[in-house]
């Protein structure tokens, strides 16, 4: 191994994540310690932690190419893993540790590049032949034209940001008198997101499935797939439940579109761990839709059901060794499905809920696997995401799978913060979800309630209340529950709230 | 004071979503639902805090906030508000929301630091309840703030860009009679 130490470009749990795997292989890691988190859990897996609480710059130090460079020399690293989020998908990040003789962990700036850039990416796929919903050429230079190509395409259509992702720049236009305010709404957003107005319409899919495919790639030219994703559940396109592989794909579709899914790859001359995401409509006819270029949140569904670990891959792929897992090798076993536990307010829209986890208690089955950065103390900060937890359940086929995730969301104990745990309890009783019949609309069109309470609960809590009513106004001794004094009153989420009853 | 607590014997406990509970004082370990009797135990330890132990299972609890007779409960990560009220407060408070009127302007306020990308609302623009009026950025994620009442916009305290603190009021609303 030519790979002593690896400097982890992020933090929470996926630093967490490579820590542990870099330390099975022997290698090293580099930390670093902010002053916004200078007691986060992921330092406590590094073998190096470098000190930057005295940076008072405004940008995170994970977003500033030139301070992670300098510190990857600085601490004698000889790779980076940028994780996901942050650089991980910033070709100039990439092409600047070559430079400095340090050793990406990821593919090459150039296929970063390619992928990142949408109307790139669209043309590439276009070359290989694979299957794309009816689109613009590139890039819209002005309404008119969008108007004249909406029109040729046929409604609905959306508009995509060419650097955009996260939904950011998005808009789907459905009749043609809306088509010229929306591009004008979808390209000032992309510019204010993306510093790139660039724009490019798509023939809208209705109701499909989102469904990825996981790849790996060497550089010597071998590329294969570890089967599919299936990531429907989603809300304004942030992906909150994850299971792998699909019911809605049998062996002769996961065989092509996963042999799609190794060509596009193939165009840009892919290496180490990537995705290739797909819409799936009624008529099972699927769409290619991006590639992402970096280790996903969703990864360890894939290594679960394969047995296959993703990030040693990656390390392995960047170190130059040749893939020995070949495509026939690949095996899937078993199903699994991953919650993402943030510290959102589920009552409430899903709206942020920063603040210090008061008591944290996980499950330890062994068909649960908990990915996490956080532990009792730690503190969800509002400058970075609201995950807390990824609960990951396997079991050996949906059915079994189902049925230990509602197990064990009812281990998961939180306290401190408002969860996404009551929506996964929810859905893990709703027939269209345990069906598998739901769409990428599900959470849009088919829920009266986000969350899940049990009958009595409300009369338990009421209960409750009228002990402490009792206790502080008509006696005196008293076991106090956990109260949240930092608190104030929040007319907002309250408003919210009861708007929803 | 003190024969006036023992002379209360029982308790509203009233929810948000206008539901009545009613509760004895001094109020007993153990609830009635339909001809059985089951045990409540509000419960303490290190590892998980408070609990509520109920048919054998245990429910984390919090209290999120408390204001003279309004308390807000976590009860196994979903919150309930109520008021509480003795016999004689709740007789009260039916007469006090017969006579009294109605607020009339309602502060839309930021629930957290963050940046706003987007004012959707409109000086003079009629809202309706659950509208969103502004978009704000926090924790990476774009959340719309909604009007919670039905009425006319009245002022707009913010534009694109701006950095605001938690609290801060953004909009104005005039609440519709």
């Amino acid at each position: 191994m030519k790979i002593k130490r690896i400097l982890i470009a992020n933090r929470g749990e996926i630093a967490v994540r490579i820590m542990k795997t870099a330390r099975k292989m022997n290698i090293e890691t580099v930390a670093i310690k902010t002053s916004v988190e200078p007691s986060a859990m992921y330092l406590s897996y590094a073998d190096v932690i470098y000190d930057n609480t005295e940076d008072e710059s405004e940008i995170p130090v994970f977003l500033d190419i030139d301070k992670l460079i300098g510190i990857a020399l600085k601490t004698g690293a000889d790779a980076v893993h940028p994780g996901y989020g942050f650089l991980a998908e910033n070709a100039y990040f990439a092409d600047k540790c070559l430079d400095n003789n340090i050793e990406f962990i990821g593919p090459s700036p150039d296929a970063i590049y390619k992928m990142g850039n949408k109307t790139i990416a669209r043309k590439i796929a276009l070359s290989s032949n694979i299957p794309m919903a009816m689109g613009s050429q590139g890039n819209i230079s002005n309404e008119e034209e969008a108007v004249k190509i909406a029109a040729k395409i046929g409604y609905p259509i959306i508009i995509k940001a060419a650097s955009g992702g996260g939904g950011r720049g998005m808009r789907i236009v459905r009749k043609p008198e809306d088509m010229e305010k929306m591009f004008i709404i979808a390209s000032k957003e992309a510019e204010k997101a993306f510093n790139d107005p660039s724009v490019f319409i798509e023939k809208y899919i209705e109701n499909p499935k989102h469904i990825e495919f996981q790849i790996l790639g060497d550089k010597k030219g071998n590329i294969i797939h570890l089967g599919e994703r299936e990531c429907s559940i989603q809300r304004k396109h942030q992906k909150l439940l994850e299971e792998a592989p699909s019911c809605a794909l049998d062996d002769r579709l996961r065989e092509e579109m996963g042999s799609m899914a190794v060509k596009i790859a193939r165009a840009v001359g892919y290496y180490s761990a990537g995705t290739v995401e797909f819409l799936l409509d009624s008529d099972k006819k699927y769409y290619f839709m991006e590639m992402n270029t970096r280790i996903q949140v969703e990864h360890p569904v894939t290594e679960e059901i394969t047995g296959i670990d993703l990030i040693e891959q990656q390390i392995r792929i960047a170190n130059g060794e040749e893939l020995k897992i070949k495509q026939k090798d690949v095996k899937i076993k078993g199903w699994a499905i991953e919650c993402r536990i943030n510290a959102e307010d589920v009552q409430a829209g899903f709206a942020p809920d920063p603040g210090r986890i008061e008591k944290l208690s996980l499950p330890d089955d062994e068909y649960v696997r908990v990915d996490t950065g956080v532990t009792s103390g730690s503190a969800i900060v509002s400058s970075y995401d609201s995950m807390i937890a990824k609960l990951i359940v396997r079991g050996s086929d949906r059915r079994d799978a189902l049925k230990k995730c509602k197990l064990a969301l009812d281990k998961v104990w939180i306290k401190g913060v408002k969860t996404t745990l009551p929506f996964f309890r929810m859905l893990m009783r709703h027939p269209k979800f345990t069906s598998g019949l739901f769409t990428t609309s599900f959470i849009e069109k088919d829920l009266d309630q986000y969350y899940h309470n049990s009958e009595y609960e409300e009369l338990l809590a009421a209960w409750l209340a009228t002990k402490l009513f009792i206790e502080e106004n008509l006696t005196d001794d008293s076991i106090k529950p956990d109260f949240r004094e930092s608190r104030e009153i929040d007319p907002w989420l309250l408003n919210k709230r009861i708007s929803q009853f | 004071m003190g024969n006036e607590k023992t002379k209360i014997k029982k308790l509203y406990a009233l929810s948000s979503g206008n539901r009545k509970y009613i509760f004895s004082n001094p109020l007993r370990e153990n609830i009635k639902i339909g001809n059985r009797k089951y045990e409540v135990k509000l419960k303490q330890d290190d590892k998980f805090g408070t609990y509520i132990l109920w048919k054998n299972r245990k429910y984390p609890v919090e209290v999120v906030r408390s204001r003279q007779n309004r308390y807000e409960i976590l009860f196994n990560d979903i919150s309930y508000t109520f008021t509480i009220e003795t016999p004689f407060g709740y007789k009260r408070m039916r007469v006090l929301s017969r006579q009294k009127g109605r607020k009339e302007k309602e502060l839309v306020k930021s629930p957290m630091p963050g940046k706003i990308v987007d004012v959707l609302a409109r000086e003079g623009n009629q809202v309706l309840k659950g509208e969103p009026v502004v978009i704000l950025e926090a924790m990476k994620m774009q959340n719309e703030i909604q009007s919670p009442v039905n009425g006319t916009v009245i002022k707009i305290n913010t534009k694109p860009g701006v950095i605001v603190n938690k609290d801060d009021v953004l909009v104005e609303i005039k609440v519709e009679a």
